[in-house]
This record gives structure tokens, C-alpha cells and sequence, in this order.
């Protein structure tokens, strides 16, 4: 047990085991695949290599889109896992620490806002995710979904006749046609890039301002609170003195 | 049959159309459908022993870009034949009736044969301003649509137009276009046969498949037959093998798009459009699109023009950005932005720390004060409660 330090008062810190391992590895591998998928990406949407000589000898594009589909089937089985495991998991990885159901986490969520907007020394305590970060991990799980939807209609239009990937092809027109859903791929890859830089700050801040070892649990699963985030969360602002 | 085959074969005949053409053609028909080359055997039987459909052609909002990718063949063919003895009983451009016997022409197909003739529309249907934009004989487009659309066996929507909405429906779509399928709600056996123009092969292909196995060929989701927009363009092009190899034209006219790389970067909208272009060719397979050095601008796909444009970009812009701003641009400066928003956050955040830290100082040198009005967590309880 450690002993931390809210601004006034000396609280006692419970070590809790927040991220289950399925959660830390879909993690990492959502990671790196959009790494992987984002570098690819951005080649495949504007290769800025040229290969000189006769094209039998080179076969640049074609490496980057077979790398890209590969990082994709990471990418889509490691989302549909952690979706499931929203499911399946402990209270941490809930849907329902996603989507603000309750009017507790809805109220927090306007307070955690008010927060980042400098309106309070010390954001709301809360073991998991906050609610509104909470908001943000499910419009980006939203993102993921269109970007596996858009990949995979535009690589099911182009898949071999017998292939079953062949299925998503129809998806196109709900897409608005493979042209459109190339623009979306491109346009939602921007906003996981920004929703990105967003999550790295956010969580050195949050890591820097509470001392739970908010980046640190992302690698270890463990987090250490004060027990009252735990009793009560969302409540450390109403008694800042106590 | 013995009377009707002969008659084909001397038809044959009188044009210069050697037996061994007619079953290269059949040969060719049996390729343009992707079926195996036996098929061949069974695609000239049919040809000449079945009872051809009635066809009737209908134009709307069109060009006759349609009719004109037909009727322009460099020389007579097999399938020019093939469409002359369909019994094509109605077809503005290049009927001799005219007036009240055209369109009594009409009025009797769809009056002694109904759920037997073909129906081909070329050109989409207006709805704006009640049909006014489009009327034949006084009737509107959408009325003359339904009614011969309604009673017909299968309905042929051949071009862009027709298919999608294509020009006419493109922004702001002034006289309300709308494609066959949505302006005939329900219609039966619907075969989109879209790009601008429909190549003349594939609609012979699928009125010989139609002959052949009295049936329409498999369809995509577009209700596209797969024999001719299964594949993207991209996937089947010659140029291929130079965009996996990373060899793109950059600028008109440089080494590579002399050389024949691939104009991927050029914009083409190969690897979004689906058509066998590269397979069939256009003006007699003498070349297509990019066989001559020009990207493909997407012609045969669904709201072409409005999203297949700018014609030169890989991809539109962002709305508000304007239509040559690289999406990808936009987007990294997005993401600097944000970058930039939250750096800017730090330092409020360390400056605010810095305060913090020297007013908790200070108070714990002094003696604690019974009210901390200064701390910002006790006023937003006042404001909360």
C-alpha cells in the first residue's frame, strides 16, 4: 500500500486489478495494427516511392497492400475480441463503462469536461475509465467498426469470385459506392490519428495529475486508487478538504 | 426450327458472315459471359433455333450514346445481327414509323404481349415539375416508364442514366433524375447495365445468355450482371503490374506515363469502378480508356459524375477545403491541430501546477485558514449544489 498525496490529505491507495490481460493484449494490438495499417495506408492512398527499372523486378505496392491486409485481420479479430470481452469481462471493461447508461455517469461526464476546461483542480476519481473518456473509447470503437467496414467491402468488391470475403461487396451501396468508401477510410484514419495523440496526452496527464499509474496499468493491468474512488467514484471533488 | 435455322444461316450468309465466324463469335459470347468455351456449342444453338423476344427501346434523358455505341460498330458483326432479329419493335432513333404509328407501335407490345417483351431503357426519368421535363406524345417519361416497365418480362436499364441517374441526376439534379429502379418502384427483373456508354458486347452477351439458358446471368448488389462488373477495372488492367510494383505517372507526359506506368496517382477510378473494359475494349476491342494513357473517370459506377469527380485526384477533397485540397492534407493538419490543442492544454495544465504548488506552500507556512476561497474545487461545490 502507498501513500498519496490529494493536494491537503494523505489517502491510502488500494491496489485493484482494472485491465484483464484480453484487455492489455486487444490493446496492443489495436496499437500496433493501426501503426502498421495507418503506414501502409497512407502509402497505398499516396505511394510517394517510384521503383525504377522493369516492374517484374520490384513490387512495392504489392508488399504494402499485403502487409496492410494482414495488419487488418489483426486489427478486425482484436476489436470484435475486445467488443465481446465488453461482454464478458470485469466491470472495467463493461460496454456500460463505454456508453454513459446511468445519470451518475452522465453528470461526471459534464464534470470531467469541466476538468480538462481548467474548471476544477482534480478530475473526478474514477477507477476505470471516466465517463466521458469512456463516450470517446465508443465513438472510437464506432470509428473501428466503419474502418473494417469500409476495408472490407472495398477488399470484398475486389476479392475473388468464390471467396467469402466476396459478401461484404454489398455493403457498398449502403456506403454510398467503393469511391465513397475510400473517402471514409481516409477521413476516419485521420480522426483515430487525432482521437490518438488525444489518448497518449490524456493519459500522462490523468497519469501525472492522480499518481494512479494510469499508463502504467495499461502494461501491468494494476492500478492504485484511494479507496473512496473505489466506495464512491465520480465524488472526490465534493470533498476536496475531507 | 429447320426453316428458322436455315433462314439464320442464309442470313448469314447474305451479309458476308462465314459458318466459322458465326461460331467464333458464339466462342467469343461464351468468353464475354466467363463461361467455359463448350458453352460456345450451346449459345449457336440457340441463336439459331430459338424464338427471338420482342424488344422494345425506350429513351429518355439521354445522349442516344446508347443506341450510338450500337449502331457506330467500325464493321458489321455477328451481333449486329443478333440485334436485328430480335424483333425490336419500338426504338425512336432508328425506326421508320413515326407519330401516331410509333406509338401505336409501342401501345401494341405492351397491349397483345404482356410479360414477354424486353424492355430497354436508355436514359434516366424525370420527376421534376410532374414529368414536364421529359414527355413523348404528351405522356411523361415516368408515366410511359411504368407502364412499360410494369408489363415486361425483364427491363434492361443500359447506361449510367438509366441505371443510376447518371448526368441528369448529378448536383443539384434540377430536373429531379431518377434511375429505372427508383422511378419504377418494384420493377420486375430489373439488369442495370450501366457506363457511359454501356458496351455494345456486354448487352448482346446478356441477350444471348437470355436466349441460351432462358434466364438472366448472376448479379452483383448493383443488380449488375457479374460477366461484365464482377471484376474492377483495376484488377484486370495491363497496366497492373506496374502499380504493385510501386510505378505511377506523375505528371502528363513524363517518363513514366510514356513508359505506360500505372495512373493510379493521375486519379484513375480503376480500382472503384467495376466494368471488363480491359477485357473487352471498346470500337471493336481496337482500345480503351487506359490502353491510351488516360485514367478511367468512373463512368460505369453508381453517382458518377458527383463522386467520381475531381476526375484527376486519387480521392475528393474535403467539404469546405475545396475540391483539389488533398484529403490527407486536411487530415494531417487536423491531427496537428489537435496535437497543437492538447500541447497548448500542458501548458496550462503545468502552469496552473506551478500555482498550485506555490499557494500550498504558502499555506502551509502560514497558519490554515478556516475558508479556502481560492481553492476551485469548494466553488464548484457552491455552483453544483
Amino acid at each position: 500500500m502507498r501513500v498519496w498525496k490529494q493536494h491537503v490529505r494523505e489517502v491510502e491507495l488500494d491496489n485493484v486489478y482494472v485491465w484483464e490481460w484480453p484487455v492489455r493484449i486487444t490493446h496492443w494490438l489495436n496499437a500496433i495494427s493501426i501503426w502498421v495499417l495507418s503506414v501502409t495506408g497512407i502509402y497505398i492512398g499516396f505511394p510517394m516511392l517510384i521503383a525504377a527499372g522493369p516492374a517484374s523486378d520490384h513490387f512495392l505496392m504489392g508488399w504494402a497492400r499485403a502487409i496492410h491486409f494482414y495488419a487488418a485481420i489483426v486489427f478486425t479479430l482484436s476489436v470484435l475480441s475486445r467488443i465481446l470481452w465488453m461482454f464478458m469481462g470485469n466491470w472495467y471493461s463493461r460496454w456500460h463503462r463505454l456508453i454513459p447508461a446511468s445519470k451518475e455517469r452522465i453528470r461526471a461526464m459534464g464534470l470531467t469536461f469541466r476538468y480538462y476546461m481548467f474548471g476544477m483542480r482534480m478530475p473526478p476519481g474514477f477507477v476505470g475509465h471516466n465517463p466521458l473518456a469512456g463516450l470517446t473509447y465508443a465513438f472510437v470503437f464506432l470509428a473501428f467498426l466503419v474502418q473494417i467496414a469500409t476495408g472490407l467491402a472495398m477488399y470484398g468488391a475486389s476479392a475473388h469470385v468464390d471467396s467469402p470475403l466476396r459478401i461484404f461487396a454489398g455493403l457498398l451501396p449502403f456506403l454510398g459506392g467503393a469511391q465513397m468508401a475510400r473517402w471514409i477510410h481516409h477521413v476516419v484514419m485521420w480522426a483515430i490519428w487525432a482521437f490518438f495523440v488525444h489518448h497518449v496526452y490524456s493519459a500522462i496527464l490523468m497519469s501525472q495529475v492522480e499518481a494512479t499509474a494510469t499508463v502504467e496499468s495499461i502494461f501491468s493491468g494494476h492500478k492504485f486508487v484511494p479507496r473512496e474512488d473505489i466506495v464512491k467514484p465520480g465524488y472526490r471533488f465534493e470533498h476536496p478538504e475531507a | 426450327m429447320k426453316d428458322r435455322q436455315s433462314w439464320f444461316v442464309e442470313e448469314l450468309e447474305r451479309r458476308g458472315v462465314s459458318r466459322r465466324d458465326f461460331m467464333g463469335f458464339c466462342g467469343v459470347m461464351a468468353s464475354v459471359l466467363t463461361l467455359p468455351r463448350s458453352a460456345g456449342a450451346r449459345i449457336a444453338n440457340a441463336i439459331e433455333t430459338k424464338e427471338k423476344p420482342t424488344l422494345v427501346w425506350l429513351e429518355f434523358q439521354d445522349c442516344a450514346g446508347n443506341t450510338e455505341s450500337f449502331l457506330r460498330a467500325g464493321r458489321p458483326t455477328v451481333a449486329d445481327i443478333v440485334l436485328d432479329v430480335l424483333s425490336v419493335d419500338y426504338h425512336e432513333t432508328i425506326m421508320a414509323a413515326a407519330g401516331h404509328q410509333a406509338d401505336e407501335a409501342l401501345a401494341s407490345v405492351v397491349r397483345d404481349k404482356p410479360g414477354e417483351y424486353l424492355v430497354v431503357v436508355e436514359g434516366s426519368i424525370p420527376t421534376g415539375a410532374n414529368g414536364a421535363y421529359c414527355t413523348i406524345g404528351g405522356r411523361s417519361a415516368l408515366d410511359i416508364a411504368r407502364e412499360v416497365c410494369g408489363g415486361a418480362a425483364a427491363t434492361i436499364a443500359i447506361g449510367t442514366c438509366a441505371a443510376f441517374g447518371g448526368l441528369p441526376a448529378a448536383s443539384p439534379n434540377p430536373t429531379g433524375a431518377l434511375s429505372v429502379a427508383d422511378a419504377v418502384p418494384g420493377v420486375k427483373n430489373l439488369i442495370n447495365m450501366p457506363a457511359c456508354p454501356a458496351n455494345a458486347e456486354n448487352l448482346v452477351g446478356l441477350i444471348v445468355y437470355y436466349l441460351t439458358f432462358n434466364r438472366f446471368p448472376p448479379m452483383d448488389s448493383y443488380r449488375r450482371p457479374l460477366f461484365a462488373y464482377g471484376k474492377s477495372i483495376h484488377d484486370n488492367c495491363e497496366r497492373r503490374a506496374h502499380y504493385d510494383a510501386g510505378q505511377y505517372v506523375e505528371a502528363w507526359g513524363d517518363e513514366g506515363h510514356r513508359t505506360g506506368y500505372c495512373l493510379y496517382k493521375m486519379g484513375c477510378k480503376g480500382p472503384v469502378t467495376f466494368q471488363n473494359c480491359p477485357n473487352v475494349g471498346w470500337n471493336s476491342g481496337t482500345n480503351w480508356p487506359i490502353g491510351c494513357g488516360h485514367p478511367c473517370i468512373g463512368c460505369a459506377e453508381a453517382d458518377f459524375w458527383d463522386k467520381m469527380t475531381p476526375f484527376y485526384s486519387h480521392i475528393a477533397g474535403f467539404p469546405g477545403f475545396g475540391v483539389h485540397t488533398s484529403i490527407d492534407r486536411v487530415g494531417l493538419w487536423a491531427t496537428a491541430g489537435v496535437a497543437a490543442a492538447f500541447a497548448a492544454h500542458g501548458f496550462v495544465q503545468l502552469g496552473k501546477r506551478y500555482a498550485h504548488a506555490r499557494a500550498d506552500a504558502d499555506n502551509e507556512a502560514k497558519p490554515p485558514p478556516a475558508k479556502t476561497p481560492t481553492d476551485d474545487s469548494a466553488t464548484e461545490k457552491g455552483a453544483d449544489a
